[in-house]
């Protein structure tokens, strides 16, 4: 099944959803209405993403130096 | 090649495909921002994701060691995936009332005359998406620089190496 317990791996499908998110703004713009309010929330989310996805590593990699594990089950405390 | 990619991110299981699929799925959904008239969007996409995220996945893949090990510290064994019959279950039926959800608001979207006016093919929107994040948009592009600089600063106190405690 698609269900994952690898913290990256979900990180990718956030990436994902957030990019599959953008492009549905962008094609409101280009279908629906046609002002560039679209191309500016998509704009946002992809700052949004990166910002995320940077903040998300650095938290990943924290905790595989803490614990040698990126598997989610491992992290299910929060001090050692 | 955008589902293509997005499929196979969620179905391979080695990480380091998953990242490149990942990638060939950016570059797909850029193309069709550039197919969609959105320029600027197109290239942000490519620098972005392309130039940014995918590397840093990369990176954070690498430092964490590929898959990882399949074995706890408890010695059990970890399941790569999770659920069983009755999570399954609820998931279905989860599934089922959010697209009820979503149908009954996407109705009026569904039911909304296209523009007849469509933004001419190749109009550069560099200009005009400057002059709206200047003027209409400002709080919100104030506030993901704001976002941006928290995200900074947050990072790095995360990935700090930690000082020891003399307590």
């Amino acid at each position: 099944m698609i269900a994952r317990k690898n913290i990256i791996a979900m990180l990718l499908g956030i990436e994902l959803i957030l990019n599959a998110s953008a492009l549905n703004f962008a094609a409101y713009t280009k279908f629906v209405n046609n002002n560039l309010d679209g191309h500016i929330l998509s704009l946002f989310i992809i700052v949004i993403a990166a910002a995320e996805a940077s903040v998300g590593l650095g938290i990943v990699i924290r905790f595989f130096q803490l614990r040698e594990s990126i598997h989610i089950d491992d992290a299910a405390t929060l001090q050692n | 090649m955008t589902i293509g990619g997005a499929v196979a991110v969620v179905y391979s299981h080695n990480l380091m495909h998953a990242c490149l699929y990942l990638l060939a799925s950016l570059f797909g959904v850029a193309g069709l921002y550039a197919v969609i008239g959105a320029d600027f969007l197109a290239a942000t996409q490519l620098v972005v994701y392309a130039g940014g995220v995918v590397i840093l996945m990369l990176f954070a893949i690498m430092l964490t060691g590929g898959t990882g090990n399949r074995i706890n510290r408890y010695g059990l064994e970890k399941i790569a995936s999770m659920g069983n019959k009755k999570t399954y279950f609820f998931a279905g039926f989860a599934a089922i009332i959010t697209s009820l959800i979503l149908l009954k608001i996407i109705a009026s979207v569904l039911r909304a005359q296209p523009t007849n006016k469509v933004l001419a093919a190749n109009d550069v929107t560099v200009n005009k998406l400057g002059v709206l994040l200047a003027t209409d948009h400002i709080l919100a592009f104030e506030i993901s620089s704001v976002l941006l600089l928290g995200a900074l600063i947050g990072a790095a106190v995360i990935s700090r190496p930690r000082k020891e405690r003399h307590d």
